[in-house]
């Protein structure tokens, strides 16, 4: 009778944790996607999804985010290595003073 | 046929998670800063006993900064250093007024990384420094240039002031470098523990110091070729 009053659906899907949209969003785009204001909602999931048996999927979108952070800083890119032995021999040439005048 | 598809979903995925970004691109830090500058006007004045320097006058500074990754391993962003004093001077006119002192470092670094091993980053970071001083004194209200003079006097001045508005501070800028070498430790793709060691050479000149539109002397202070180290908490926002 109310969901004819109201015009909504009184039936409530019930979605299994491991299927969320925000998980979908961690595996492909990884966890730094999800908004902040979302972030307790995907703690929340990530610990449902686990005890759901999901184990292996969160495992896998943690493992791949690492994966997908460190595949892409590994290696600099175009001037930053020079920029950074610069900011290296700069410091080197510092310290290395320092203890100069102070010996 | 079956094996194509797998390796057609395998290649999307890896595809997809090259286009994604990867290190935190929006990250806000907070910390702190230690280093060891010699306050020479405030510590060996002998008309104005300023209150005793310690760690946390002389030589903590409080951190914090917001980073911006425009370009792979290379993020621009803005730092601040902030040396805080209180206390209670005894001047002329006022038996007990309140001097706070701060001494901002801002910094505008460019930084550039790399991961070592998956938890663990090493970054170079080279900034030009904005620098300001800045002393405040509480004063009674007939009174206060009398008081002011007594103080300015005490760094070297010869009482510069006539009379004195509502707003009385002391405030000199000056420029600066910076170089620090850091390691970051990643507790997780959002949050990691900064480390960094290095050095910051300020052009400060006591000269510069005005207080409304008076040019006067200030206290001198030897805050040239310093080394500095800072340990921060960083969380990637996006």
């Amino acid at each position: 009778m109310s969901s004819l009053l109201f015009g909504q659906n009184g039936e409530v899907e019930d979605i299994h944790p491991c299927d969320d949209p925000l998980l979908k969003i961690a595996q492909l785009e990884g966890i730094k996607s999800i908004p902040i204001k979302d972030m307790y909602r995907f703690k929340k999931l990530m610990k449902s999804c686990e005890e759901q048996g999901g184990g292996k999927q969160i495992e896998q979108i943690i493992y791949r985010d690492w994966e997908r952070d460190f595949r892409r800083a590994k290696l600099m890119d175009s001037w930053t290595s020079t920029f950074s032995i610069c900011v290296f021999l700069v410091a080197i040439y510092y310290f290395a003073g320092l203890v100069l005048a102070t010996t | 046929m079956k094996s194509q598809i797998q390796v057609l979903i395998f290649c999307s995925a890896i595809w997809i998670g090259e286009l994604t970004p990867a290190q935190p691109n929006l990250s806000l830090d907070l910390g702190l800063g230690f280093y060891q500058p010699t306050l020479t006007g405030f510590d060996e004045n002998e008309s104005v006993p300023f209150p005793a320097g310690g760690i946390l006058n002389r030589n903590l500074l409080l951190n914090w900064g917001i980073y911006y990754e425009f370009f792979s391993n290379a993020r621009v962003g803005y730092t601040s250093f902030t040396s805080i004093e209180f206390g209670k001077l005894g001047l002329i006119n006022s038996a007990e007024s309140v001097f706070r002192r701060t001494i901002r470092y801002r910094l505008f670094p460019l930084e550039t990384f790399f991961r070592w091993r998956p938890k663990i980053e090493l970054n170079f970071t080279l900034s030009p420094i904005w620098g300001r001083g800045r002393i405040t004194v509480d004063t009674s209200p007939g009174d206060k240039a009398e008081d002011w003079n007594f103080l300015l006097n005490s760094f070297g001045s010869s009482d510069p002031m006539d009379e004195m508005g509502t707003t009385d501070a002391m405030l000199v800028d000056w420029l600066g470098y910076a170089g620090m070498i850091g390691f970051r430790f990643y507790f997780s793709s959002r949050i990691g523990l900064d480390a960094k060691m290095g050095f910051m050479n300020n052009y400060y000149n006591n000269e510069n110091w005005r207080i409304q539109t008076v040019k006067v002397t200030g206290p001198a202070m030897t805050i040239t070729k310093i080394p500095i180290f800072s340990i921060k908490v960083i969380y990637g926002l996006k």
